[in-house]
């Protein structure tokens, strides 16, 4: 990160250092000692001589020379002269003039320019993180004036190969380093349309600096927490895709640098996956990422890791056969069989399913064993999962005999749960849905209660449970004072399941008349929803 | 306050210029704050200085963690609300800056049974402010097809008969109308809180953020550090739906790898991260694991010197 800079590790060792120049090429040593008396006219002189340099030339080289030694403030020193020029009107000319027929020559000396002007900022820059930061504005405003000019120079944008190496290096530090002095000066709306400038022009970057930039970019874009509005690019744009804010702007980005990464043309950088991953699954699109962990190279990461990976992008979005496929084979006995993350998914999944729950099992049963150590903590969860495979493989099993005996292991793992993670609300509800099945009303009401205490009857499954346990102890009135409170609690597309118990609560008192009118009212709901649900009403159903 | 506030609200309402009438706003909500605090300092004068005035924050903080505090007759939490509903955008930044506190306590205090009615009108109006802000609409993205030409790239192989096969993504699904707090919406309530002080985050202050940091990791472990003794308390688990937790790592991205500089904001909010990745293994929450291992990574790469190498550094040769 930029930001976490240290302060310039310029060299300081005195190991042989040489100038060179047309040519010729001379040690510092006597120029360092004329600059440690303060004879800076001298040293000048004596580099022009020996080298046979102008005085532009000899500065800059001298700029160079202390800002290696650590000497940003006498490197400032020298640089003004000519940096300053760069801004004004009548140089600027002039070194487009000269560039105007691109030959090397004329190259050379914009580049000396432009070089002189480059160093200043980054002078600025180190400067400033040894202090304070005002100086940032005045090295973005110079890395602007930079690439002003070289914009002049090439109205067109950057000819490939025509452009002297050296100058096209320096072109692409000063783009790469202006939205990044932006951000040091606390600029952040003029960092964003800096991003925008250097990346939707052609200033012929290699692929390299070009992906640093646009992860660079796409990372701001992501955790700035600034919205900057989309990128406005008129007839520019020429039927392209055009994000329409920053999200998608960041996600756009990613994408074209993974794609860039299968494609060879950068090299792997695990950044860019991770900050796909975490936008891509806070925002419900993990089969997005599946699909680049599958285009990923072989090598790039251990296909076990692969494969949970995968697991864990087809469960977020319900894919549960697919995940255990994958987690069948990161946990074969081969593979990694005891990998606490994939167990513990792979016993979820399978709690969920009575088919899969005796698989279940086993998965739940050596993430309770593999629980030491760092991963101490995950021996609840582990319990946890085994009680709830036990209770759903006991829904299937082929004898009375048979489904007590894995209702009472599945209680005694879940009691144990509780006993490593007190107040854990999904266990306590765990606990009264499974004595309520075991027909231990009273225990069953306890947990059913404790649980609305502890989730502030915020979870309707809760109330539910309660209601249920009640009107099993045939005790209806107060099963229908809990139904009522449960949907004071609940947002109306949600009251379906509420409403059917309620009914029902009313037919088990012989009070049909009133369980019709709480079905014509779950009837009109689902009217209601079917009417004003748009396409985007996902989330809000009416559940029934 | 007389000294620093010579116009009356007569004089003032008679000016026309909006700006103007912002300042009396603020004028207004310093003194009725300066009757609830110990101490308003002469500096705060203005909206942006009551945001950014560490005194008034702490005091602030510590009456909300007070534990009487958020209750119906709650003065500190009236004004939260008068504050909010004024028109200058300013003082309702000033509101925002106190969400990570009325939401962490809040949520931590409601199986304890007490009245919370004064923070649920705070977390009321925030949801209200953005439902017709948002008109109740979703806010969603798409996520882009590559085989399709952008402004950042060019489709190799463009097939034309494919239609434009975009992901939509729901950020942020419709909002209903809430008069009152249902127990069943409360974390889609606070949830929404967290959004709106999430888009005004590059504005809050960084003590503000370290606030939210602090509960992200108390929501996570229920353990609550006490800073003034070495013991730590164990409080109740709180349920963190996906509604809670998507925006709250979206603020905790921010906080551990935004542009600010503060060295103990990244520590606090590494440390909830961390937190959170261990709850969502408690959890086993798919989504929630890759999101909270994939920052965990990314901060850990953001730290290492050997991956940050700074390619705009001059190049070291001395030849022309």
């Amino acid at each position: 990160m930029a930001d976490d800079e240290t302060p310039s590790q310029t060299q300081e060792s005195s190991t042989a250092r040489e100038f060179s120049a047309n040519g010729t090429s001379m040690s510092t040593t006597d120029v360092e000692a004329k600059l440690d008396k303060g004879n800076i006219e001298e040293a000048e002189s004596s580099l022009r001589e020996r080298l046979s340099l102008n005085s532009e030339e000899a500065r800059t080289l001298l700029g160079r020379l202390e800002y290696q030694r650590g000497n940003v403030e006498a490197a400032l020193r020298h640089l003004n002269p000519n940096s300053s020029s760069v801004s004004s009107s009548n140089y600027s000319s002039s070194l487009e003039n000269n560039c105007a027929n691109l030959d090397s020559q004329s190259q050379q000396a914009a580049r000396l320019v432009l070089e002189g002007v480059y160093l200043k900022v980054k002078s600025l820059q180190k400067r400033k993180l040894n202090f304070v930061f005002i100086g940032f504005v005045e090295a973005a405003q110079d890395c602007t004036n930079i690439l002003d000019a070289v914009g002049r120079i090439f109205p067109q944008g950057i000819p490939d190969a025509q452009v002297e190496s050296k100058l096209q290096e320096m072109i692409s530090k000063a783009v790469e380093l202006l939205p990044e002095l932006l951000k040091q000066a606390g600029k952040y709306q003029e960092a964003m349309a800096a991003y925008r400038r250097v990346l939707l022009n052609p200033w012929n970057l290699d692929n390299d600096c070009c992906g640093r930039i646009q992860k660079a970019f796409a990372v701001f874009l992501l955790h700035s927490g600034l919205e900057a509005g989309p990128p406005s690019l008129g007839a520019q744009a020429d039927g392209a895709y055009v994000p329409k804010n920053n999200l998608e702007e960041a996600i756009l980005l990613l994408l074209v640098l993974m794609r860039k990464i299968h494609h060879g043309d950068i090299q792997w950088d695990p950044s860019v996956l991770d900050h796909l991953m975490y936008r891509l699954s806070l925002c419900s699109q993990t089969p997005v990422l599946s699909n680049q962990l599958e285009e990923l190279k072989p090598g790039v990461f251990h296909r076990t890791e692969r494969w949970n990976l995968l697991a864990l992008c087809c469960s977020g979005v319900g894919q549960h056969k697919a995940a255990m496929n994958l987690l069948r084979e990161s946990l074969h006995i081969n593979e990694r069989p005891n990998d606490l993350t994939a167990l513990l998914l792979a016993a979820k999944i399978c709690s969920e399913d009575s088919q899969l729950a005796a698989e279940g099992v086993g998965y739940a049963q050596r993430a309770v064993d593999n629980a030491k150590g760092v991963d101490e903590h995950l021996k609840g969860v582990g319990l946890r999962m085994l009680g709830l495979c036990l209770g759903k493989q006991a829904k299937v099993s082929s004898s009375d005999f048979e489904r007590s005996r894995l209702q009472n292991e599945a209680l005694k793992c879940l009691d144990s749960a509780l006993s490593f993670e007190q107040d854990n609300p999904d266990i306590i509800f765990e606990l009264g849905a499974h004595y309520a099945e075991q027909r231990n009303l009273n225990a069953a009401l306890r947990f059913a209660k404790k649980y609305i205490d502890i989730t502030g009857g915020s979870v309707m499954k809760g109330w539910r449970l309660l209601a249920l346990i009640l009107s099993a102890q045939q005790r209806f009135t107060e099963a229908e004072v809990v139904t009522d409170a449960a949907l004071d609690e609940t947002g109306k597309w949600e009251q379906g399941p509420l409403l059917r118990l309620k009914a029902k609560l009313k037919v088990s008192q012989s009070r049909p008349m009133e369980a019709i009118e709480t079905y014509c009212y779950l009837l009109a709901l689902v009217q209601a929803q079917r009417k004003s649900s748009g396409p985007m009403k996902i989330d809000s159903q009416v559940q029934i | 306050m007389s000294s620093s506030n010579p116009g009356s609200p007569s004089a003032t309402a008679t000016s026309s210029s909006s700006a103007s009438s912002f300042s009396s706003k603020a004028h207004s909500c310093i003194q009725a704050l300066s009757s609830i605090l110990s101490t308003v300092p002469s500096s705060v004068s203005s909206s942006s200085s009551l945001l950014h005035d560490p005194t008034v924050s702490s005091q602030i903080s510590t009456l909300l963690r007070d534990p009487d505090s958020g209750s119906g007759d709650n003065n500190l939490c009236r004004w939260l609300y008068d504050t909010f509903h004024s028109p200058d955008p300013e003082l309702k930044l000033v509101v925002l800056r106190f969400v990570p506190i009325v939401a962490g306590i809040y949520l931590s205090r409601i199986a304890l049974r007490k009245s919370l009615a004064g923070f649920e009108a705070i977390l009321l109006a925030l949801y209200a402010h953005e439902t017709t802000a948002r008109d109740g609409q979703p806010i969603s993205v798409n996520v882009p097809d590559l085989t399709q030409p952008s402004i950042y790239h060019e489709a190799k192989s463009s097939v034309k008969t494919q239609a434009t096969e975009l992901n939509l993504a729901v950020i942020s699904p419709t909002l209903e109308p809430h008069g009152t707090v249902r127990s069943s919406r409360r974390a889609r309530i606070v949830g929404v809180a967290l959004e709106l002080y999430y888009s005004k985050i590059s504005q809050m202050p960084v003590s503000s953020k370290l606030e939210f940091c602090e509960f992200c990791d108390i929501w996570a472990t229920g353990i609550q550090n006490k800073p003034s003794s070495s013991s730590s308390s164990k409080q109740k688990t709180i349920l963190l739906p996906w509604e809670l937790l998507q925006p709250s790592l979206r603020i905790l991205g921010h906080c551990l790898l935004g542009a600010h500089k503060s060295k103990k904001l990244y520590e606090a909010a590494s440390m909830a991260t961390k937190s959170l990745y261990e709850r969502s293994l408690h959890d086993i929450d798919a989504k929630a694991i890759l999101a909270t291992s994939s920052l965990l990574r990314l901060e850990k790469m953001a730290l290492d010197p050997k991956l940050n190498v700074d390619h705009t550094e001059i190049d070291m040769s001395l030849a022309l």
